[in-house]
């Protein structure tokens, strides 16, 4: 083909409303394609052509174009966690879960880069690490996933997902409902920035390597969410003598009120409030209720016992806004 | 001078038996679309230095007749490459095949059966093949060009 005709077909091309009619089909078409096509496959195209000549057949062969497919270079990083992951005060090895995706092409080493100290949050984690998840099973395994390396960032091959962990320690000081975010940030290795930025020469197969929609850089944020709770408890007295009034003499009956009142939007486990007998003084027995219900002394599976000292009462799992009241009676001797 | 025209003379029976020649040339554009400050939107087609997946190729395929008689049933046949979706022809009158050129036909009365025996109707991303048969000899001299898009994959 001669170089004027080409040009002809050129003009005619950009002035048909023909093509311009045809590109937004074909947009779409390649925007629901994944990885695609692996850097550095040949695209090769041979066209045949059959006539006659007088009865005898002939057959020709066109020259064989041959393109080679470029390395585009995309990265993708979201967050896994479903929302915040709530964390307690001064918890160590806090996760968040990342996702990290190659949508090029080729195989591209990912370097990832920490930020914990984004602005605009209650507190910054301390300590933070980075493990991959090596066996792949979506959550942190302690001495088996192993810790990043920045001299040896992950390859990821065309369409591959890898999760990665974000380790931090929560401040001791973290205060009930402050809220903590880190950053992901994923990059090529080979190259990031503007959309169709070429590194030549540097794509898989020997090609060039082209920056994606994505910039090849992308980040996410997860967020550490503290949720803490805190016990009041309040004791009150109420004194009935023998003779119907409120004298402390031998023989009146306290009545000790225990109010448990729990604060905040955690819970708190393992809740057991104890109080022990005051000297002069006998128990009555089987005097504790908890909110009205009455207990019995010995260590049953109720939630009440007496052993000689002191009451215990077991509250056990206790959420924030709740308030137990707790009563037991002695007689002053 | 004498050998020379006589060496004319034995080439001139070969030349007449081959003078009906048609050349056929492949070529591969890629369509590059940019946003104007005004909004409006310019397609420009490059020959690529460089193609990525989702990248809008149109194949030219231009015949020319060079010999000296007319051409008669012209068929051109282009497989459509392993990485290229095929998207629509430009150039009308194609038949299709969806069978990796066994058989061919128009895209509307090509099927797909898949491995359970259901069939569904093809579609443009099916074609493995394109064909134009062209109704008319082509004269001698004439030259002509069938076009069609792709995606590479």
């Amino acid at each position: 083909m001669s170089l004027s005709r080409r040009q002809h077909f050129r003009s005619i091309a950009l002035r048909s409303p023909f093509w311009l009619a045809a590109l937004s089909p074909l947009c779409l078409a390649s925007q629901v394609q994944a990885a695609g096509t692996l850097a550095g496959t040949p695209i090769e195209n041979t066209a045949s052509a059959s006539y006659d000549d007088g009865g005898t057949t002939i057959t020709v062969d066109s020259n064989t174009v041959s393109l080679i497919v470029d390395e585009i270079l995309d990265i993708v990083v979201t967050s896994a966690d479903p929302g915040d992951v709530t964390v307690r005060p001064g918890e160590a090895d806090a996760i968040l879960s990342f996702s990290v995706t190659n949508g090029g092409n080729g195989p591209e080493a990912v370097v990832l880069t920490i930020d914990p100290n984004v602005t605009g949050d209650d507190f910054d984690p301390d300590a933070v690490t980075l493990f991959i998840d090596t066996d792949g099973n979506g959550s942190y395994d302690a001495g088996t996933d192993t810790l990043y390396d920045a001299g040896a960032p992950p390859i990821l091959n065309p369409d591959e997902t890898i999760t990665v962990f974000i380790l931090g320690d929560i401040p001791a000081g973290a205060a009930d409902g402050d809220r903590s975010e880190t950053e992901l940030t994923g990059t090529a290795a080979t190259g990031s920035g503007t959309p169709g930025t070429v590194f030549a020469g540097q794509g898989e197969g020997g090609g060039d390597a082209v920056v994606g929609s994505t910039g090849a850089t992308d980040s996410d944020s997860g967020f550490y969410a503290v949720l803490d709770a805190d016990i009041d408890l309040t004791k009150t007295a109420t004194i009935l003598d023998p003779f119907g009034g409120a004298t402390q003499v031998p023989g009146s009956v306290i009545t000790y009120r225990l109010t448990a009142e729990t604060t905040g939007s955690g819970t708190l486990g393992n809740v057991v409030i104890t109080d022990a007998i005051p000297d002069d003084t006998t128990y009555v027995d089987e005097s504790i209720t908890l909110d009205s219900t009455g207990l019995t002394d010995s260590a049953d599976s109720d939630a009440g016992a007496f052993d000689g000292a002191g009451i215990a009462v077991t509250l056990g799992t206790v959420a924030g806004g709740a308030t137990n009241i707790i009563e037991f009676q002695v007689v002053i001797d | 001078m004498k050998y020379f025209i006589a060496f004319l003379a034995i080439l001139a029976p070969a030349s007449a038996v081959l003078g009906n020649q048609v050349a056929l040339d492949s070529e591969v554009f890629v369509e590059r679309s940019a946003e104007q400050a005004d909004g409006t939107i310019t397609v420009t087609l490059e020959e690529p230095e460089r193609v990525v997946p989702g990248d809008n190729l149109v194949f030219v395929l231009t015949y020319e007749n060079t010999g000296a008689e007319p051409a008669e049933n012209f068929v051109v046949t282009n497989p459509i490459p392993d990485a290229v979706v095929f998207a629509e022809a430009v150039d009308g009158g194609a038949v299709y095949s969806v069978d990796d050129g066994t058989t061919f036909g128009l895209l509307t009365e090509l099927h797909i059966t898949n491995e359970s025996g259901v069939e569904r109707a093809a579609q443009a991303a099916d074609v493995t093949h394109i064909r134009w048969t062209l109704t008319e000899p082509i004269a001698a001299g004439a030259t002509g060009q069938l076009r069609f898009h792709g995606v590479v994959r």
